[in-house]
């Protein structure tokens, strides 16, 4: 113990050494910190005043779209974005009230987005992502006052055609609360496709936004930049939509409400997607005022709505050929069966009239379909009952949902008993299996349903995916159809366009078959005729068909609501897209891929 | 010989770690978060451990350092195979809702270690060989530490070494050849082993101006916090530096900015005089510490502690480069504070041992 003590004694004087050097580095410390807080503690504390941090948000713009022509229909236009630092305003409320007298939202929804939760403290709020440039200098003369309003150069979506694509590109929204919990990262300004392909490929098309962080002085100078998130475009897009085929929609259409549909039958690819009324989307591009959509929305004839996938009609006499089909599968009837047409059928006790009061007389499969002869129907559906009736549709794809992947697409609705006894909550009468057999009663379809199944009549029996962009289904579903019984009904289908009797032979120039459609909205009664109804109790006229005959490669539906009579008003509207499919270069063959090559219809860039 | 545990020691701990708490329940507030929460339990850990320590008797201790030694080993060797990693380093054991971090607990085992082999070793001066001992000692744990890569632990390290080194003696040639070695590591390691980052931040230091927005960005936002805390602070949770989050690493390694931007001169004051109390009683405990063991574990543990505070200190005054050195005590986290508490614990204990005729 002793010789270790003895030991000790200069480690000991070291110790205390290193205590003392340690002492004197916490006292310059300490004085260092007397310096900094107390001497020349002011001169710091300006310094916190001009030492704002912001966060900027660098817009990552949209990918564009463009049409298969490579015709751009969504793009992105440089604007002025306006963007609010609630953390820098003197008096907030101040702000709001000079915003809302300059016009830029109502004080009550600026207050409720300042405050909304999940909004991290640097970053702003956008307040508007297009100002006027009146509204822009109003501001700039006021930017002292207000240093937490920020001018900066963002992007506004721009829709060139308008109106006459606004259904088919669809438009965009703001991002909704539970995508915001689900990603906790997103800008709360952000804006994401809200119908149509912007929904559809929002993934694709949608940009990073970067982020810059920036110091500012107290009077909103920027000082430096601090670090920045670059922001990356998103992917453009080009579509199987045809411009062209488009406007002729929209001409076909001209004021009357409806829908048009083209489908290439080889592919899928949709060619014209175009609904009456439509609207201008380029109300969405920012922020859209409660007004604004207040007012689309309580338009009375809902031009919001996508009557192309949510228009639910009755497909009259549209839906025969299916019938046909159905009969000629099952033996109920063969191509040379014939009926004769006194221009009514009295079945269950009740008399079901022809839409030719005359009758048309003895009637085989092609005539049926040529003159439209509902008698026929009506015996073949006696003969095949509603179940086989049912099922032979659904085979088509009525009744469920195409694939286009839309959310907002409806699917429509093919009504058996046990729908009746289960949905409806009413025994199901055989009378209305005689109206479901001419396409009336509880049958409705979308006009994407009707074009996508006339498809597969046009293109010997594969119901295809229908498609805005893409490639085409691989392996689309194989009805398989006879080829015979197939090649008796498209013998109607060309006589109804070619035949002597037929009821389109107003497009008979065209090489197109189809099939005509009046579909009953209001029951005639007696003494009165369809055309002096009133507009809104007026029939439905359809068109559906394809050209050319016998390698087809345009399938077009046309919807004209109230517009009374098929072959009158809706196979000329056909008849416009039709002459613009072959009149394009080349026919309408032009860019069109053939089953079996590589998928090249449309690419995504 | 037994003696009472050391109260001033105690109670300069205790000052630190309720004005840790106090600070970051806070930071909390404005920030959100549950770090005063989880700070407390581990604060409860600390002082459990501490006591449980203290009552250990030098014999016992020396006995657990080679076991010690080489559990940190390879738990350091364990984290770098297994850890878990974040922000680049691979340095943590995730065990349930606690992560472990080897890097801090190991200086326990080094600290023993160095004094088991101080103790044994006589004569006035070191000889190279033996402090070739002692470099392989801290050198081997320091390396491990070193490849996570965490450099602001890894550092730590050496004020072991040097006050081992410093206690042992050193003739004056040899001081001269490590300085001018140093000297030369230094330059080499600006050329080859620094990162531009790195460099930066040591540019900042002598350039206070030089690149506001980069290096220079992180100590210039805590001057300002600290200078805008002038004579009596701006009230806890009130300091618009912390507030809007401008100061960087507000819990950990810049905690005392936020600290002098609520409390001002007068907290700051307060704060460095505990801190100087704690240090003081390592020393007297060192002092009167009954053999080179106890004399060379308390001065290491001193020499360690002191280092983290005047490093971390110096760092958010501009003095010295941003390393990620800690503040003992004050800082968030839980690895650290046991560590520290452990070692205090330590202290107390060969303090208790202390030589009554001295």
């Amino acid at each position: 113990m002793l010789h270790l003590r003895d030991d000790l004694s200069p480690l000991r004087r070291r110790t205390f050494a290193l205590a003392l050097i340690i002492a004197a580095a916490l006292g310059a410390l300490e004085l260092r910190f007397l310096d900094l807080q107390v001497i020349s503690g002011r001169r710091w504390q300006r310094m916190a005043e001009n030492n704002r941090l912001r966060k900027i948000p660098l817009p990552g713009p949209r990918g564009r779209i463009y049409d298969r022509n490579g015709r751009i229909l969504a793009d992105n236009q440089p604007s002025y974005r306006l963007l609010l630092y609630p953390a820098e305003a003197r008096h907030i409320g101040e702000t709001v009230l000079f915003l809302a007298r300059l016009g830029i939202g109502s004080a009550a929804e600026l207050n409720a987005r300042i405050e909304a939760p999940g909004r991290q403290p640097l970053a702003p709020v956008a307040i508007s992502s297009d100002l006027s440039w009146e509204e822009v200098t109003r501001i700039r003369a006021r930017q002292t006052d207000h240093p937490e309003l920020v001018i900066v150069r963002g992007f506004r979506r721009w829709y060139p055609e308008g109106r006459l694509t606004a259904h088919a590109i669809g438009h965009l929204r703001m991002v909704n609360r539970s995508e915001l919990r689900a990603h906790p990262g997103l800008d709360p300004d952000t804006l994401m496709g809200a119908t149509g392909v912007e929904a559809l490929a929002q993934e694709s098309l949608a940009g990073t936004p970067g982020e810059r962080r920036v110091v500012v002085s107290a009077v909103g100078e920027v000082l430096g930049v601090l670090d920045e998130t670059p922001p990356s475009a998103g992917h453009d897009l080009t579509l199987n939509l045809d411009l062209e085929l488009q406007k002729a929609a929209a001409e076909a259409l001209g004021d009357s409400s409806g829908a048009v549909v083209a489908l290439d039958p080889r592919t899928g690819a949709i060619r014209a997607f175009y609904s009456s009324p439509s609207f201008d989307p380029n109300v969405f591009g920012g922020r859209l005022s409660t007004s604004a959509w207040a007012a689309l929305r309580d338009d009375p004839e809902h031009p919001l709505q996508d009557r192309c996938v949510q228009g639910l009609y009755p497909p009259g006499s549209t839906i025969k050929p299916f019938y046909a089909l159905a009969g000629l599968a099952t033996g109920a009837i063969t191509p040379q069966t014939r009926v004769y047409c006194r221009g009514f059928l009295t079945v269950y006790g009740h008399t079901f009239h022809c839409w030719r009061r005359g009758g048309h007389g003895s009637v085989d499969l092609t005539r049926s379909l040529e003159s439209s002869c509902d008698v026929y129907y009506y015996t073949l559906g006696r003969r095949l009952g509603i179940e086989t009736m049912a099922a032979w549709l659904r085979r088509f794809g009525f009744g469920s949902a195409t694939g286009l992947g839309l959310p907002s697409e409806r699917r429509g609705l093919v009504g058996t008993p046990e729908w009746s006894r289960s949905v409806r909550h009413r025994p199901w009468y055989p009378g209305t299996s005689i109206s479901v057999a001419i396409g009336q009663g509880p049958l409705l379809a979308t006009p994407l349903q009707l074009a996508r199944a006339y498809a597969a009549l046009a293109n010997g029996g594969r119901l295809v995916t229908p498609k805005f962009f893409g490639a085409p289904d691989a392996a689309p579903t194989d009805l398989h159809l006879a080829p015979d019984q197939l090649k008796a009904v498209v013998r109607g289908l060309v006589a109804v366009v070619h035949g002597v009797h037929g009821t389109a032979r107003s497009l008979a120039a065209l090489p197109v078959a189809g099939k005509t459609g009046t579909s009953q909205v209001a029951r005639l009664r007696e003494g009165v005729k369809a055309k002096d109804l009133e507009r809104r109790l007026r029939h439905h006229a359809l068109f559906v068909g394809w050209e050319p005959i016998d390698d087809p490669s345009l399938v077009v539906a046309v919807i004209v609501e109230h517009g009374a009579s098929g072959g009158g008003r809706a196979a000329p509207a056909a008849g416009l897209l039709f002459a613009a499919g072959a009149s394009m270069d080349g026919g309408p063959d032009r860019g069109a891929s053939l089953p079996g090559d590589a998928p090249a219809a449309a690419q995504v860039h | 010989m037994e003696h009472r545990i050391d109260p001033w020691l105690i109670l300069a701990g205790v000052a630190i770690l309720g004005a840790s708490l106090v600070q970051l329940a806070a930071l909390d507030r404005t920030l959100g978060g549950h770090l005063f929460l989880r700070q407390l339990v581990w604060s409860v850990v600390g002082l459990v451990l501490l006591l449980v320590l203290s009552r250990f008797s030098g014999t016992i201790l020396q006995r657990l350092a080679i076991p010690a030694y080489g559990l940190s080993l390879v738990l350091l060797a364990g984290v770098l195979a297994a850890g878990q990693v974040r922000s680049g380093t691979r340095g943590w054991f995730a065990l349930g809702p606690v992560t472990l971090q080897p890097s801090e607990v190991s200086r326990l085992g080094v600290a023993l270690i160095v004094a088991l082999w101080f103790g044994r070793r006589s004569g006035r001066l070191l000889k190279l060989g033996e402090l070739a001992v002692l470099s392989i000692l801290v050198g081997l744990p320091f390396l491990l530490v070193l490849l996570e890569p965490d450099l602001g632990v890894a550092l730590t390290y050496f004020p072991m070494w040097a006050a081992a080194a410093w206690l042992g003696g050193l003739p004056p040639k040899v001081w001269t050849a490590l300085a001018l070695s140093a000297l030369v590591l230094a330059g080499g390691a600006w050329e080859l082993a620094l990162k531009d980052y790195q460099k930066e931040r040591v540019l900042t230091v002598l350039d206070p101006s030089r690149d506001p927005f980069g290096a220079g960005y992180q100590v210039r936002q805590s001057k300002i916090a600290i200078g805008s805390g002038l004579l009596t602070g701006q009230g806890l949770g009130r300091g618009t530096q912390s507030l809007l989050r401008y100061l960087p690493a507000q819990h950990t390694d810049f905690i005392f900015a936020s600290w002098a931007e609520a409390t001002g001169f007068l907290g700051v004051s307060f704060l460095i005089l505990a801190y100087a109390l704690l240090l003081w009683r390592i020393t007297l405990a060192a002092i009167r510490a009954p053999n080179r063991f106890g004399l060379a574990l308390t001065t290491m543990i001193g020499a360690w502690l002191a280092f983290q505070i005047v490093v971390n200190l110096g760092m958010v005054v501009g003095w010295l480069p941003t390393t990620g050195i800690t503040l003992p005590l004050f800082s968030y986290g839980g690895s650290s504070l046991a560590t520290t508490c452990a070692a205090l614990g330590m202290v107390i204990a060969i303090g208790r041992e202390r030589l009554v005729n001295l």
